[in-house]
């Protein structure tokens, strides 16, 4: 059994395949699959986007797959070509399992292929096995068909450039694309966003009024009662009424008055302002009555004298 | 749930979150839009009665009347004020012989004064004479 401690190193790397020991592992690992666990096409593609290629990349494997398992596909750009990928990924964690490896110790899955350049000199995986990338593919060759006598590439896979990694949860489909999650989370925070500006808004439109009568029940907590607020507004509002309406009709009545129509009498009490005024002859007293009444002042005639009268 | 799980539904959780924030945004938009409609009538109606109390009370009830309405027994030849009676924030008067300018500038003076007239009556006592007696309080 192989223990690996990555305490001082977190980018330790695995080579996976199917004869290798079981390892103990204390830290995560990136592992490096072999063709065992991957079928790989490289096509000459005129497609501009990863996630173009990726939507087409299951009809590319139709022929090559068993169409009762389900596959995951990993696209990326190699050279001029598009370099497609399909696993089993349960199949791998699987493996992964029986040689000790907990899934959440993966923290990143790269695909041997990555390696085509360095893996030109063969590579020693086990005693059964020899990875070498035959005309541009990454393959694992049986040692029974190599010569004896040959020379094997000392690989510091350590040491190696590699980009195009997946997760172990991404690898698995999702429900929802990248790219419609991407949209649609961002129209859902661009709404919520709005919501929120909009609501502060709202709430800060009436804190300049919750500003002002706080302040104004500071200086005046009496009225902080509403019950004593309407209290004195019932005392007072009909003070104002009732006298404004005393003077105004003082103001009317005083109008009527004339050298040919003068005041006889004038009282005002709780109730009314009744007022008799004299006229000089019956034409001023009709006038009088008649102006009274376009002031919205009851009035009666009785003889030269016209009686004034206004509800209070 | 463990980590893969978690990385396998990753893009329907950023979804969820997505969602829920939308949907908390609402809920706050919505709580400020009803917490703002049942709170401006009622703040309003409060700054509104403060002030409508304060200017009435400052109108119908301000201090320094008991002195203003002591014009009223100057404003006319003492002579001619038959009584004059302040008491408290009461004030009953009675002129006698006052002729129609005269008439005039006590009713003036009188209804320019922010005081309630209860009672008031002006009698024409001959040819433009007049009497008149009111009581008034503040």
């Amino acid at each position: 059994m192989v223990i690996l401690s990555l305490m001082d190193n977190n980018n330790n790397r695995l080579f996976i395949h199917r004869d290798m020991k079981p390892v103990t592992l204390v830290n995560s690992v990136e592992i490096i699959l072999t063709p065992q666990f991957y079928t790989f096409i490289r096509e000459d593609l005129d497609i501009r986007f990863a996630y173009q290629a990726k939507q087409i990349a299951a009809s590319l494997f139709d022929d090559y797959l068993d169409h009762s398992t389900e596959y995951q596909y990993h696209v990326n750009k190699c050279q001029n070509q598009w370099c497609f990928f399909a696993y089993n990924i349960e199949e791998i964690d699987q493996f992964l399992e029986t040689i000790g490896i907990e899934k959440h110790r993966v923290s990143k899955i790269y695909f041997a292929q990555e390696l085509e350049s360095a893996l030109e000199q063969p590579i020693q995986l086990s005693e059964k096995n020899i990875l070498q990338t035959i005309d541009g593919t990454v393959t694992l060759i049986p040692s029974q068909l190599m010569e004896r006598n040959i020379q094997f590439n000392p690989l510091n896979i350590e040491a190696e450039k590699l980009t195009s990694g997946i997760t172990m949860g991404a690898s698995l489909n999702s429900f929802i694309s990248l790219k419609e999650t991407i949209l649609l989370s961002s129209l859902f925070f661009i709404l919520g966003t709005i919501f929120i500006v909009e609501g502060s808004r709202t709430k800060s439109s009436v804190a300049k009024d919750e500003a002002l009568a706080l302040e104004l029940t500071k200086k005046h907590s009496k009225y902080n009662d509403s019950g004593f607020r309407l209290n004195l507004l019932n005392k007072y509002q009909p003070i104002k009424k009732h006298e404004i309406t005393k003077r105004q009709s003082i103001k009317e009545i005083s109008k009527l008055l004339s050298s040919r129509s003068q005041l006889v009498k004038l009282t005002i009490d709780k109730h009314s302002i009744k007022a008799t005024i004299k006229a000089s002859d019956r034409n001023v007293a009709n006038q009088v009555s008649r102006n009274a009444k376009a002031k919205k002042l009851s009035s009666s005639n009785n003889g030269l004298d016209v009686k004034v009268e206004k509800k209070i | 749930m463990n980590l893969m799980t978690l990385q396998r539904y990753r893009n329907e959780l950023i979804l969820l979150i997505a969602v829920l924030f939308a949907l908390f945004a609402f809920i706050y938009k919505i709580s400020a839009n009803t917490y703002v409609k049942e709170n401006r009538t009622e703040i309003t109606k409060k700054i509104s009665e403060i002030n409508t109390i304060l200017t009435l009370k400052k109108q119908w009830g301000g201090k320094g009347l008991g002195k203003k309405v002591q014009s009223l027994k100057t404003v006319v030849n003492t002579s001619k004020v038959k009584s004059f009676n302040k008491k408290s924030k009461k004030l009953i008067a009675s002129y006698v012989g006052l002729t129609g300018n005269e008439l005039n500038k006590v009713t003036n003076k009188l209804i320019n004064l922010p005081v309630q007239i209860t009672n008031l009556t002006i009698q024409q006592s001959s040819k433009n004479q007049y009497t008149m007696e009111f009581t008034c309080k503040w």
